[in-house]
């Protein structure tokens, strides 16, 4: 849906990456929590789950990336300056990729943020 | 950081004032709009990277491993329980007051009894809660000695604002010999105080060391005579204070689970209290 | 609709006549004790706002009672029961009867006429919810004159507040007032979704929708999601103070820490909840006083979506300090940096549009100024909170004080202040005098900050929160002092706003139609303006439709656009679609009714009588109160209309009852089950949360619920959830009869497949008080049979409209709907099946 180059975008286009950041965090959270419940805390290292968050981070920012691609297609690549304010199915599509297109920035931004820890942090202190 | 903080204030503030002065010709919407993308996404994303990162090594950095000294405390409506860890396994008890070799990482174990109390030392670090079912573990590190002050910081009910406990950071060697002196029991005593403390059932609840009084459920009393303050650091440690603490419990600590003894004479409140002054 | 609408002729001035007087008659206000019928959402709207604004006042009352307390040391005027009381109920009152309602009931209030619509789609729904809060509201702050207030902070964090010889009836009285409460906010919610994704006026496209629209879409989506937890959490909750179901109790297998979770899964989201809106009246107001469109458009799109997702990543940084790991903490701590960025670039966005305007400096921008500056300084602050090390240092002190004041009172209150100066003249068709407001604006803005800013420095002193009093020595004295003086100061400047705008409300002369020269459409009402709203609805083809064509409001008046008459005397509005703003029904809205409001009073008094124990009375309140509002859906929705289509003026012929995805009534439905669908995954939540603290779960020496009994009633309820597409097709080919058939079935297999659910748990000896896994397994099943037997109700309400002939081939929004539903209760039957019989299977428990 969100990913698949279709022509008409419509409000669905404005969640997808931020959705994505939303299930990267959540399975962050998640692995990490869980792993450091069940280890009983202290000095338990976390490498199994840094390598998961590596990953699941690459993959989180491909989604990204591509549909941030996606809505700079709509958006016509630049070819238009916003407003974006005319009354017209063209403008409504090259504001959506635009709007689209900041929001895959910010969710790339906070995508990177989630996954900044796992340099720093090696146990379950 | 407060610097900064202040800094980044006065800059939009003056950025604002300027907007407002500013007369559309000078600037078209296209520099606005660049305005937003430079000052408003990428000026911040940059600095909450970095401090996102210093952040970040320092939490990781915070939690270390101590040096060996391990305290447990409890929280308690509206008291703590302090055991010192010793290598025998057996801890030494005290209560409502906490001493700290300097110059050392002094791990704390930190449960509570009944409800959500949260332990705080504000000159010596960050604080940690104290939750029922739970063990949580914070690291301090005194660097100079001295007498700090903790507080109780989580809302733990009525006298939630009456829960707080000196804190004395002493140097290593004196610390050893205290810590050795609140291992011993408490020398005995024929005075009119201690037999008053037995009959009257204190014994029930509190405990000193070398007699009968046993009890666990409230703060061990062995060297109260020797502690800063008496109701959790709400008082300080005189004979007075503690007379008017034992025949007024409920009006000075509402919802505390001692009652008030407003029957015993003002003399008998006193002669336990001189008892308990005695036992340092 | 595109580009260069051709106006149409005005009708002849008799005719005009004619037709207002006929819409004035369809939308009357009742008079006499009648009036508290209305259900027009301006009315509504106008309530729902004045009652939080009491509610406002009353818990500033409670503020200046906590400053007087602390004004010195050792202060003796207050008890600490009674102080715990006044600050327990400050923060709840101002964040749950104050700010979250106020900004719902200002939406309500100004959507219909941003977009230039008669009426939001669910006029009655709002009154419910006006009604639900008025209820609860009053409940709650009745209880402080009984001294019988919670007392357990506003976050009520167990096993404090769920032991009930300390917390008392206050507590009770928090979780139930409150809980129903909630449920108005979602009622709310699912109006405002509806309304500014399908009310819009012809022509109104995504990208030109007013600002407002966006930000109010965007907090409606985040209250489904965050209010549900709390409720979830409330349930809980109060199971374990009246049934002694242990979910929080450490020593029974519960912890404490659950409801912490769920509470803050709920509450950060609610403060960006409560910021958004009021930064939607900023966005409104700032265009207005430069004189020119707003610069970033899709920014502030960005901004609104941006903050909306990421504040759900935001709750555990209130648990900086229970010891959770560190990386737990610094994924929290990543999302509470990243929500600063979209925050700046909402800030910058109106710095932008300032300077590329002229700036006007009226009252409403003042205060918008005040806001930028307070809210700027309490979003620094809450950058260095994020931090985990700062945290720990800050939490729980007096420097979180004065950092929530900063963030509330600069991103809510201050900009709510500049939406009452400015919006005045549109609910109230008059002015509020700019005298009075400056020096009310220098008031509250010296006073605020005298009072709050000296709160960062006795924190960072060690001075720490919910303290009835502090001891003299450690130099908070003075710092107290100052602060209390200021938040006199403060309320000083309230006073004059509050006797502004009685006087104003009463005496001043009527205002000009359009006073601040602005462009959106809401400056289109008449003055004295009427129920209906605009005399016509403009077709819309610009984001400032009254700057784009200065004639708008005389053609408009000139009953040249849409919907100029109401020839049949009924009340209705145009739903357009999403994306482009084609028209596509004129909706028949109901009219004046008293049973949302009786719907409240009985649903209310369920809750209420629970709090003291009276369970048959509540039972019997609570049947009543499901009954009134069966009534209510039977006479005043899916209403069959006495012709199919209907000339809607500019030679447009419109549908008058459209069902299935193209209808409102089948969004609502999709909205409310996903509000739903949050709360059960809360509960779910729970479960695996429990599951994560304990080594062996299902306990050791408990039989989980077995295979049998959850596997017959998941293939029961599956079975009744299969049937019921089948009755819409039977219903859709014409067969009233096999309608009928499908859903007897459905009722009769639902009926017995939550039995057998009930009966998974029963059979097996699971006692709830025992543990917390027992607990939450009979809290999921309960969960999922009161789904079923909801769905039974439906189905039988089906039924029934069927034998009257309500429910049609023709006209069949009743099944849609049910059906919709019927695919939760579905997933809700499943997936509690799967964690109760599966996972302990695949955990090999």
């Amino acid at each position: 849906m969100v990913f698949a180059f279709r022509r008409e975008p419509d409000l669905w286009f404005l969640i997808g990456s931020p959705t994505v950041w939303a299930l990267h965090f959540l399975a962050c959270y998640v692995l990490a929590a869980v792993h450091c419940e069940k280890a009983g805390a202290g000095f338990v290292s976390i490498a199994p789950v840094r390598v998961w968050i590596v990953g699941l981070t690459a993959v989180a920012l491909a989604f990204v990336f591509v549909s941030g691609l996606q809505a700079w297609r709509h958006w016509g690549f630049g070819a238009n300056q916003p407003p974006h304010d005319a009354d017209s199915p063209e403008d409504r599509r090259r504001f959506i990729g635009y709007a689209a297109l900041l929001i895959s920035a910010l969710s790339f931004v906070a995508i990177a943020f989630t996954a900044l820890p796992v340099l720093f942090i090696t146990d379950c202190r | 950081m407060l610097l900064g903080a202040g800094a980044l204030w006065t800059w939009v503030l003056a950025t604002t004032w300027y907007a407002a002065r500013t007369s559309p010709e000078r600037h078209n919407e296209r520099f606005a709009s660049s305005l937003i993308l430079w000052a408003g996404a990428v000026f911040p994303t940059a600095v909450l990277s970095a401090l996102l990162t210093y952040g970040l090594w320092l939490t990781a950095d915070l939690r270390g491993p101590g040096d060996g000294l391990s305290i447990a405390v409890t929280g308690e409506q509206y008291w703590w329980r302090v055991q010192y860890r010793s290598d025998d396994g057996v801890p030494v008890e005290s209560a409502n007051e906490i001493r700290l070799p300097v110059g050392e990482r002094v791990e704390f174990f930190l449960n509570a009894a009944d409800v959500i109390h949260s332990f705080w030392i504000p000159s010596l670090g960050g604080k940690l809660d104290m939750i029922p079912g739970r063990s949580n573990r914070l690291v301090l590190h005194a660097t100079r000695p001295g007498v700090y002050r903790g507080v109780c910081a989580e809302f733990c009910g009525r006298s939630h604002a009456l829960m707080a406990f000196p804190v004395v950071a002493m140097e290593r060697a004196e610390f050893d010999r205290w810590l050795e002196g609140q291992a011993a029991a408490a020398e005995a005593s024929k005075e009119r105080g201690a037999e008053l403390f037995l009959a009257q059932g204190c014994g029930a609840c509190h405990a000193v060391r070398g007699t009968e009084a046993r009890g666990a459920i409230g703060p061990d009393l062995t060297h109260l005579g020797g502690r800063r303050t008496v109701g959790a650091g709400i008082f300080d440690n005189t004979k007075e204070n503690v007379a008017r603490f034992i025949r007024e419990t409920e009006t000075i600590k509402p919802g505390s689970r001692m009652p008030s003894y407003s029957m015993l004479s003002p003399q008998d409140a006193e002669a336990i209290a001189a008892y308990l002054g005695g036992l340092k | 609709m595109t580009a260069g609408h051709a106006t149409p002729p005005a009708p002849d001035p008799t005719l005009r006549a004619e037709q207002e007087r006929r819409l004035d008659k369809a939308w009357e206000t009742p008079r006499g004790w009648r009036y508290w019928s209305a259900v027009n959402n301006t009315q509504v709207g106008l309530w729902y706002t004045g009652t939080a604004f009491i509610f406002f006042l009353f818990a500033g009352v409670l503020a200046l009672l906590i400053r007087v307390q602390l004004a010195v040391p050792d202060n003796t005027l207050l008890s600490a029961q009674f102080y715990n009381q006044v600050f327990t109920l400050h923060g709840t009152v101002m964040m749950f009867l104050f700010a979250v309602p106020i900004l719902e009931a200002v939406a309500i209030l100004l959507m219909p006429a941003m977009y230039a619509a008669r009426d939001l789609p669910f006029p009655r729904l709002s009154a419910f919810g006006f009604w639900s809060f008025f209820i609860g509201g009053v409940f709650v702050c009745g209880s402080i004159f009984f001294n019988a207030a919670p007392d357990t902070g506003w976050f009520m964090y167990p096993p404090l507040a769920t032991d009930v010889k300390q917390s008392g009836i206050g507590a009770d009285i928090w979780l139930l007032g409150l809980s129903f409460i909630e449920i108005a906010s979602i009622a709310a919610a699912v109006e405002l979704i509806v309304g500014v994704l399908k009310c819009r006026p012809p022509g109104m496209r995504i990208n030109l929708m007013p600002l407002y629209g966006w930000y109010v879409l965007i907090v409606g989506g985040m209250i489904l999601f965050a209010f549900p937890p709390l409720i979830a959490g409330d349930i809980l909750f109060e199971a374990e103070r009246l049934l002694n179901w242990p979910f929080f109790d450490a020593k029974r297998g519960g912890d404490p820490l659950l409801w912490q979770h769920l509470f803050w899964i709920f509450g950060h989201p609610e403060v960006y909840i409560i910021f958004l809106p009021s930064i939607a009246l900023l966005a409104m107001i700032v265009p207005t006083f430069a004189q020119r469109p707003i610069v970033g458009y899709a920014w502030i799109v960005l901004a609104a979506v941006g903050t909306g997702f990421l504040s759900f990543g935001l709750w555990v940084h209130h648990m900086f300090a229970t010891g959770l790991p560190s990386i737990s903490l610094a994924f929290f701590s990543a999302a509470s940096e990243a929500v600063a960025i979209p925050t700046a670039v909402q800030i910058f966005v109106f710095i932008a549009t300032i300077m590329a305007g002229r700036l006007i400096f009226a009252v409403p921008m003042l205060f918008a100024t005040g806001a930028l500056a307070i809210f700027t300084f309490g979003g620094l602050t809450g950058v260095m909170v994020a931090l985990a090390p700062f945290d720990w240092q800050a939490h729980d002190t007096y420097f979180i004080v004065a950092h929530l004041h900063y963030v509330l009172i600069g991103g809510m209150l201050f900009p709510l202040i500049a939406g009452v100066y400015y919006y005045f003249p549109v609910a109230a068709d008059r002015m509020l005098s700019p005298r009075p407001g400056k020096i009310a604006f220098w008031l509250m803005f010296v006073g605020f900050n005298v009072a709050f800013l000296p709160m960062h420095f006795t924190g960072l002193r060690g001075m720490p929160r919910r303290v009835f009093t502090y001891p003299e020595g450690f130099g908070w004295e003075w710092l107290n002092l100052v602060s209390s003086v200021g938040a006199f100061v403060f309320a000083a400047g309230i006073a004059i706003i509050v006797i502004d705008v009685v006087r104003t409300a009463l005496g001043a002369p009527m205002r000009e139609r359009n006073p601040w020269n602005a462009g959106t459409l809401e400056w289109l009402l008449r003055r004295p303006q009427k129920p209906w709203q605009t005399r016509t609805v403009p077709p819309v083809s610009s984001r400032y439709p009254l700057w784009a064509d200065p004639e708008l409001a005389r053609k408009t008046d000139e009953a040249r656009y849409y919907l100029p008459d109401a020839e049949e005397g009924k009340r209705e509005t145009l739903i357009t679609t999403t994306l482009d703003g084609d028209p596509v029904q004129c909706l028949r809205l109901p009219g004046n009714s008293f049973k949302p409001m009786c719907a409240a009073i009985f649903i209310g008094g369920s809750f209420i009588l629970t709090t003291f124990h009276f369970y048959r009375g509540s039972l019997v309140s609570g049947v009543i109160g499901v009954a009134i509002i069966l009534w209510w859906l039977w006479t005043g929705t899916a209403i069959i209309p006495e012709k199919r289509t209907k000339d809607v003026g500019v030679g447009l012929k419109l549908p008058l009852y459209v069902s299935g995805s193209d209808s409102v009534g089948w969004w609502a439905m999709l909205i409310t089950m996903l509000a739903d669908m949050s709360a059960f995954f809360s509960l779910i939540f729970g479960y695996f949360f429990f599951w994560t603290i304990h080594e062996d779960f299902p306990p050791a020496g408990v039989d989980a619920p077995g295979v049998l009994w959850p596997g017959i009633a998941a293939i029961l309820l599956i079975a009744a959830w299969a049937v019921m597409p089948l009755a819409k097709r039977l219903n859709a080919r014409g067969s009233a009869a096999g309608l009928r058939a499908m859903l007897a079935v459905n009722a009769l297999l639902s009926a017995l497949g939550a039995a057998a659910l009930l009966s998974a748990p029963y059979v097996t000896g699971l006692e709830p008080t025992q543990h917390a896994y027992p607990a939450i397994v009979w809290v999921l099943v309960l969960w999922a049979a009161a789904h079923a037997a909801l769905g039974i109700l439906m189905t039988l309400y089906c039924f029934a409209r069927s034998f009257a002939g309500l429910l049609t081939r023709e006209y069949d929004i009743d099944i849609h709907n049910v059906v919709l539903y019927w695919h939760f209760a579905a997933i809700t039957a499943a997936v509690t099946v799967a964690t109760i019989v599966l996972f302990p299977l695949a955990s090999g428990g």
